[in-house]
Formats: C-alpha cells, sequence, structure tokens
C-alpha cells in the first residue's frame, strides 16, 4: 500500500486531528503526558504499517487499542491512585479551554457519562467522525454508535436542566 | 436528533486544548525518524520469522561442521594423514564400526537449549483483508547446540541469536 502522504501533509494533520486525539486518548490516561505519549505511539505504528493519511477511524481505533493495553498494564497502579484520590481532592489537567463557569459544568457533565458513550461523543463532536466510522472504531454498528450518542445527548440535557 | 441541536452547538463550542508546542515538535521529529528508516514491523507475513529461524539453525550447523573440520585438521596435523573420506566422517550410525582414529574424531549431538530471554508485546496489528486484529508477539532467543567426542572428551558448542515474531488472532471484545 502506497502512503502518499508527504511531511507537510502530516503536519497540518497533527494540527488538525491532534487536539482531538488527545482528548481522546485521555479518558485511558492518567495525564495529558500519558495521553501525548498514546497518540505518538499511535502515529508511529501508522506510519510503519504504511496507512492511508485519511483512514482516521483506523487512527482512532489504534489510539484505543493502546490506550487501553496501557489502562489494563497499569491497572493496579490505577486502582491504587484511584483509592488514593477517593481519599484526597483530585488534580486534573484541562482538557478544554474553558470560556465559562457553564463550559466547566458542561465538561464535568461529561466526564460523568459512561466510558462508551463518552467515547462515541468525543469522535463525534471534536473529531467529526460519521457514525459508521466511529462503529468501525468501536467494533459495533453504526445504529448501536448513533444510540449512544443520543444517550449521551441526553444525559448531558438532564443534567444541565436547570433544577 | 432535532431535539439535541441546542446541547451539540453548546458541546461545539468547547473546544479541546490546543497540542502543546513541545507534543507537536516531537510528533514531527518522530514522523521524520519513521521516514528516514525503512521498517518492515507489521508487514511481515506471520511464517516469516519462522523460515528466519530455520535459516538460523542451518546457519548454526554449517557453522558447527565447520569448525568440527577445522579442529579435526589441527587434532590430525602430526599424525600420519589419513584418507580424506575418513577424516570428514560425521557421527551417523554406518560410522560407528569404523576405525580407531576415524571414531576418536566423531563429535557426537550433546544438547540443544533454546532460551526466550526477552518477550515483546508489540501491540495489535490490523492486517488488510483480515476482519480480526492480530497481536504481534516477538520473543528473542538464544539457541545453543552442543557436540561432544566421547573418545577425547572434547566438546564443541554453537550459540546464535534469534528473533521470532508470532502474529496471535484477537477474539472477543
Amino acid at each position: 500500500m502506497e502512503n502518499a502522504a508527504t511531511h507537510e501533509d502530516w503536519k497540518v494533520c497533527f494540527s488538525e486531528i491532534g487536539p482531538g486525539l488527545v482528548l481522546f486518548a485521555r479518558q485511558w490516561a492518567r495525564s495529558r503526558a500519558d495521553a501525548e505519549d498514546i497518540v505518538q505511539d499511535a502515529f508511529v505504528r501508522f506510519w510503519r504499517k504504511q496507512h492511508p493519511i485519511g483512514n482516521r477511524a483506523l487512527l482512532f481505533a489504534t489510539v484505543r487499542s493502546i490506550g487501553i493495553d496501557l489502562l489494563r498494564r497499569n491497572s493496579r497502579r490505577a486502582r491504587r491512585e484511584v483509592e488514593a484520590s477517593l481519599d484526597g481532592e483530585t488534580t486534573s489537567e484541562p482538557v478544554f479551554q474553558f470560556e465559562d463557569e457553564g463550559q466547566r459544568t458542561l465538561a464535568r457533565a461529561i466526564d460523568e457519562l459512561p466510558a462508551e458513550q463518552r467515547e462515541v461523543v468525543v469522535m463525534k463532536i471534536w473529531n467529526e467522525l460519521t457514525f459508521q466510522e466511529i462503529g468501525s472504531v468501536l467494533g459495533i454498528s453504526h445504529n448501536t454508535a448513533a444510540s449512544r450518542y443520543r444517550y449521551a445527548l441526553t444525559s448531558l440535557k438532564r443534567h444541565l436542566q436547570p433544577q | 436528533m432535532n431535539d439535541f441541536r441546542d446541547i451539540e452547538s453548546e458541546l461545539q463550542k468547547l473546544r479541546p486544548a490546543p497540542l502543546r508546542p513541545e507534543f507537536a515538535a516531537r510528533l514531527e521529529q518522530a514522523h521524520q525518524r519513521e521516514s528516514a528508516v525503512p521498517t518492515s514491523a507489521g508487514v511481515l507475513p506471520a511464517t516469516r520469522s519462522r523460515r528466519m529461524n530455520w535459516l538460523s539453525l542451518g546457519l548454526g550447523v554449517s557453522l558447527a561442521g565447520a569448525a568440527g573440520f577445522l579442529l579435526l585438521m589441527r587434532v590430525d596435523e602430526p599424525a600420519k594423514p589419513l584418507p580424506e573420506p575418513a577424516r570428514l566422517a560425521l557421527a551417523t550410525p554406518g560410522n560407528a564400526i569404523q576405525s580407531s582414529p576415524v571414531r576418536e574424531a566423531q563429535f557426537l549431538p550433546a544438547g540443544m537449549t533454546q532460551v526466550v530471554y526477552r518477550t515483546h508485546n508489540e501491540g495489535l496489528r490490523f492486517p488488510e483483508g483480515n476482519a480480526r486484529p492480530v497481536r504481534m508477539m516477538r520473543y528473542e532467543t538464544r539457541e545453543t547446540m552442543r557436540w561432544q567426542n566421547p573418545a577425547t572428551g572434547a566438546s564443541l558448542r554453537v550459540s546464535y541469536p534469534s528473533d521470532e515474531t508470532v502474529f496471535i488472532p484477537v477474539t472477543g471484545h
């Protein structure tokens, strides 16, 4: 398979989809630095296999696979960290650029979504993948991807409605 | 999805944090590195490593043969030259009834070990045309073959590294 993308093409690719990919990788990483490592690892694997630059679904699937591997490898450590974080105050770096308090509330609501819904929302909203592509990344049908998205939005809407 | 237009619009206003310049630079460097070094990871067919392994084995046996030959030449140097075919004889059942000088030159296989000293989980690969991903496992091993001459007690050992790559189909999820 010929990979005709030049270095400049990849630079454009990093700047366009990099932030969304790091956001996607954050779901399995404890820090932004870990998420960046996942994304870099995914790109390296992608280049070595000479996949075409336009195959976004495969790139996301690679990020997800590396992220899950990392999570499993570190599961024991992660459990300890989670237990420790329950005892004390958690400190996490912001994954979004906030303009007001409403956006912070929305970001917190996204964090509280079930993982399977959150990953669909991240791919759909901030990475503009189609349900077909999302289904391909997750190994589910596009209908299932769409329902998870609807459930997520319903939950977010409910969360943001004034009590 | 019309019911969700408002919430979608709110979500889209939320922008992910931009890439840190140092990370963008790291990605660029990684790409330049990868472009400069042609790699074949993930492109190798599953059977290739096996073939490489057999090649290593063949190479090892040839080396052992050559080393044995050189050893025989040195041992026999001061003695009266023997007929070439007898000197080159290797350990086979037919050679067991040969004359004494020839038996002394026999090296019999004494053992072989294969030690896996490192295992690498290279992660998932997505081969073209395959519906399922495969996990790439790489094993670094060292194989050692020994021959011994029962008459003189001399031994010969050949050791060589080998690298085996195995693709394991992933099921489930």
